[in-house]
């Protein structure tokens, strides 16, 4: 163990590759300017993205990848690699979020929704959107249950259905219309495209059923095309 | 061979010791298990490291001032306040409100007043995906190196002045230079496309905006 290993509260990994590349940025077109040999011992300074900040046993400091990194082991010897413990630490992570923009019927139409993953099949949302119509507004908002059937395939397509509330504000100049806001249930259809394991787009087709009252009940179509990512 | 006396009774000797240690072995097997204390203590301690969480800065939270040129509404000051994420290296996600004034004096220069008075606050508020088209660094003088990206922005929003909402696109073109790993300055150029129709007929605007901020990483 390297004296100076005892000071900080840094994940130390030692390397096992031949050689480890420091790059200047966080980011594969950064030059590289210097090497860690095998063996020699690297502190952990902080991670942005996929890119991890070292420091060297010479105090020198440069970026790493994490799949550079993948190839280290952990002060708790070959029990634990490095990959296990990027794993634990956040490609695990469940919760999503993501915006996306279309049409609600005719109307320019904007949400944001922030999910929760229980398991690779399914995995549950928040969604709150707004169209801006000329004659009114609208917001629906509603809580969605996805179902992935192939969420190993990079376009994975799914199913969703969700039940919420629906509210329509008439613009200000129209004469003697009033908010409205009724119980909505909603299905949908739609793909998402894996850029990275932790970034994709997202394209949806969604029904509204609004219930408006005993007799009236208005059906929208809802197309979006958005990007989701991981926390 | 006469062998010499000594040597005998020293081969003697090991073989009766050897057979007390063979007896004794037999005899501590027999016994340790009913005998709790270990007489060796084992030099190793088990090592139970936790592995620290490794700090992550993926976010970056600022504030921006510029000019927001709205058509027909005259030019103003606007700010705003900034949220990034950023999901990897290329892509990042962004969330923006800003506040600016609008002015219907063209309007009136012609006898046609919109507002009741000749200025209106503006909000938006904007959500875009982000491309860091390039990386680089800058260098300032023979000894610093920052790195910097251009990147791309394109996304969806909201634009609301006069009791009017306008939905709103948005695409941009913006430079983040860090001084340091946790700082980040930009210049930001967008343009945010909405229509309107005070005029009776439905046209595409084209509201460009230029602004600097600053911003940290956490």
């Amino acid at each position: 163990m390297p004296v100076w290993a005892a000071q900080d509260n840094y994940q130390r990994v030692q390397v096992d590759d031949p050689y480890l590349e420091l790059h200047t940025g966080p980011g594969r077109g950064f030059p590289v300017t210097q090497v860690v040999e095998r063996g020699q011992w690297v502190e952990i300074l902080m991670r942005r993205t996929d890119w991890f900040k070292v420091r060297t046993e010479k105090g020198r400091e440069g970026w790493v990848s994490r799949t550079q990194l993948g190839s280290t082991i952990t002060e708790l010897g070959v029990r634990k690699t490095f990959r296990d413990v990027v794993v634990d630490d956040y490609l695990g992570r469940r919760l999503e979020a993501g915006f996306a923009g279309g049409f609600l019927q005719h109307d320019p139409y904007m949400l944001v929704r922030v999910g929760y993953r229980f398991s690779d099949n399914l995995s549950a949302e928040v969604v709150v959107g707004q169209a801006t119509g000329n004659y009114s507004d609208s917001m629906p908002y509603y809580i969605a249950v996805l179902s992935k059937p192939f969420p190993d395939w990079r376009v994975s397509p799914f199913l969703s259905l969700g039940l919420g509330r629906f509210r329509n504000t008439p613009r200000a100049t129209l004469v003697g219309a009033t908010e409205t806001e009724s119980n909505m249930a909603n299905a949908a259809l739609g793909l998402e495209y894996y850029v990275t394991r932790r970034f994709f787009a997202r394209a949806d087709y969604r029904r509204h059923v609004v219930f408006v009252d005993q007799n009236r009940i208005n059906e929208y179509n809802e197309m979006t095309l958005g990007i989701g990512f991981f926390f | 061979m006469q062998i010499p006396l000594s040597i005998r009774s020293l081969s003697a000797h090991t073989v009766l010791l050897s057979a007390l240690l063979g007896s004794g072995s037999v005899l501590s097997e027999t016994t340790i298990p009913n005998e709790p204390d270990q007489v060796i203590q084992p030099e190793v301690d088990r090592r139970d490291v936790k592995n620290p969480k490794i700090k992550s800065s993926d976010f970056e939270i600022g504030a921006y001032a510029g000019i927001l040129s709205v058509e027909d509404f005259g030019s103003s000051a606007v700010y705003g306040a900034r949220l990034v994420y950023h999901v990897t290296e290329d892509y990042f996600v962004e969330g923006l409100y800003g506040r600016s004034t609008v002015s219907d004096q063209s309007f009136c220069d012609v006898g046609l007043c919109l507002f009741p008075q000749r200025e209106e606050p503006l909000t938006y508020y904007a959500l875009s995906l982000g491309y860091n088209l390039f990386p680089s660094e800058i260098f300032a003088g023979k000894g610093h190196a920052m790195n910097s990206a251009v990147y791309l922005l394109a996304g969806v929003g909201n634009t609301s002045f006069a009791d009017e909402s306008h939905f709103t696109f948005n695409v941009g073109l913006g430079l983040r230079v860090l001084p340091r790993d946790w700082l980040a300055l930009h210049l930001t150029i967008r343009d945010y496309l909405f229509s309107t129709d005070y005029l009776g007929t439905s046209k595409l605007t084209s509201n460009v905006e230029l602004t600097c901020g600053l911003s940290v990483y956490f």
